[in-house]
């Protein structure tokens, strides 16, 4: 008897939601850029992604490859990357409300001064508060071998050259918050990859996640 | 020429108008410079950032846009695509860094224009992108298969089979 009403409460919506690390849409849509609809959709995705191999109902790094690359072994920095700046608490997997929290930094909305600091903690990939001369290296080689280009060590280091003479007005070999700043006041279209645009419209723009069918374009 | 850093779009500064006459717009265009991408534009590109497919669960569509490299000069780039222009019967207006061409005749969804930037990586490495300005996208994918494609492969660059870096001069 105690058996099926464990089961009973397992299937309740109710029990389910806090088991997925549920929150309130109504305060994430009051803190973000989505509407409460939209948040409601981010979680139907956001269950169907975190149980894709690790049922647990969090997003697992391996989840988040597999979302992203159909491939949960495929290693990329970038993604790697984007995966520690989602996972806020630093707990290894992305909860419910770092997920909605974290997207909404790439929706058009978003301020500008969000998406230009989520750019730069996102290319200090040591996080030391600045991103260093070899750190712009790693990034265009690895930019480079995820392309399959190979460039000759002293192209890449004039590359490095030419962009460091232009961002690191202070001369000291990397890059501060406030020199990427003005970097990026310089040339815009730097945090391009920082806005996604069908965001704004998630529920019209992904239908088939939202209505759980095989809807054809 | 297939991996997803190819289909998404190299920042630029100046955008066309789709729907205006071609020789309109060809006044419209500001002919620039050849614009110079820095490191993070380039590493901006990668597909780490591109979080679509996590909404997406249909396989992607073709994207209308067609990127490449190449180390040889800027001049060779343009003499291909006036090949090209040639072979298909295509009006072409160029700048340094920029093509354009159109067909002659109306398609599905009238005049199938496109249009390549060529922006310097460095000087002597260059990215081209190529995209449909206006027209029918199932013709532009025609075009871009059956003559585009053949025609690059001359000029595209991919790493050497042997594994050596190649010596680039600047």
């Amino acid at each position: 008897m105690r058996r099926f009403l464990h089961c009973f409460c397992l299937m309740s919506s109710k029990v389910d939601r806090h088991r997925f690390g549920y929150e309130d849409p109504t305060i994430l849509a009051s803190e973000t850029a989505f509407t409460v609809n939209e948040v409601e959709a981010l979680y139907d995705l956001y269950k169907k992604l975190s149980s894709s191999i690790i049922k647990d109902g969090l997003l697992h790094k391996e989840e988040f490859q597999l979302a992203l690359f159909r491939s949960s072994s495929k290693q990329n920095l970038f993604a790697d990357r984007v995966f520690d700046l989602f996972d806020i608490k630093r707990n290894g997997v992305i909860e419910f409300g770092e997920f909605v929290r974290s997207l909404s930094i790439f929706h058009p909305n978003a301020s500008e001064a969000e998406k230009i600091s989520f750019a730069f903690r996102l290319y200090d990939l040591r996080q030391t508060g600045y991103i260093e001369r070899d750190e712009v290296k790693e990034m265009v080689s690895a930019l480079l071998s995820e392309s399959d280009l190979e460039l000759s060590d002293d192209v890449i280091e004039s590359i490095v050259d030419k962009t460091m003479v232009e961002a690191d007005l202070k001369g000291d070999g990397k890059i501060d918050q406030e020199e990427w700043k003005e970097f990026v006041a310089k040339h815009p279209s730097l945090i391009k990859n920082m806005t996604l645009p069908y965001l704004k419209d998630i529920t019209i723009q992904f239908p088939s996640f939202v209505l759980n069918t095989e809807v054809k374009d | 020429m297939d991996s997803s850093w190819f289909k998404k779009s190299v920042p630029k500064m100046v955008r066309t108008k789709q729907e205006q006459e071609f020789d309109e717009t060809s006044e419209k265009i500001t002919w620039k410079q050849t614009e110079t991408l820095n490191a993070f534009h380039i590493i901006s590109l990668s597909e780490g950032f591109d979080l679509s497919p996590l909404f997406e669960e249909k396989k992607r569509e073709e994207k209308e846009e067609l990127r490449f490299a190449t180390t040889l000069p800027a001049s060779s780039v343009i003499s291909t695509l006036e090949e090209v222009a040639k072979a298909g019967k295509f009006r072409i207006k160029k700048s340094d860094s920029m093509v354009r061409l159109q067909g002659e005749e109306s398609g599905r969804k009238g005049k199938l224009a496109i249009a390549a930037e060529i922006f310097a990586v460095t000087p002597s490495f260059l990215v081209v992108e190529v995209k449909k300005d206006s027209g029918d996208t199932l013709e532009y994918n025609q075009f871009c298969s059956k003559e585009l494609r053949p025609a690059l492969k001359d000029i595209v660059w991919t790493s050497p089979v042997d594994g050596s870096t190649q010596r680039l001069l600047d």
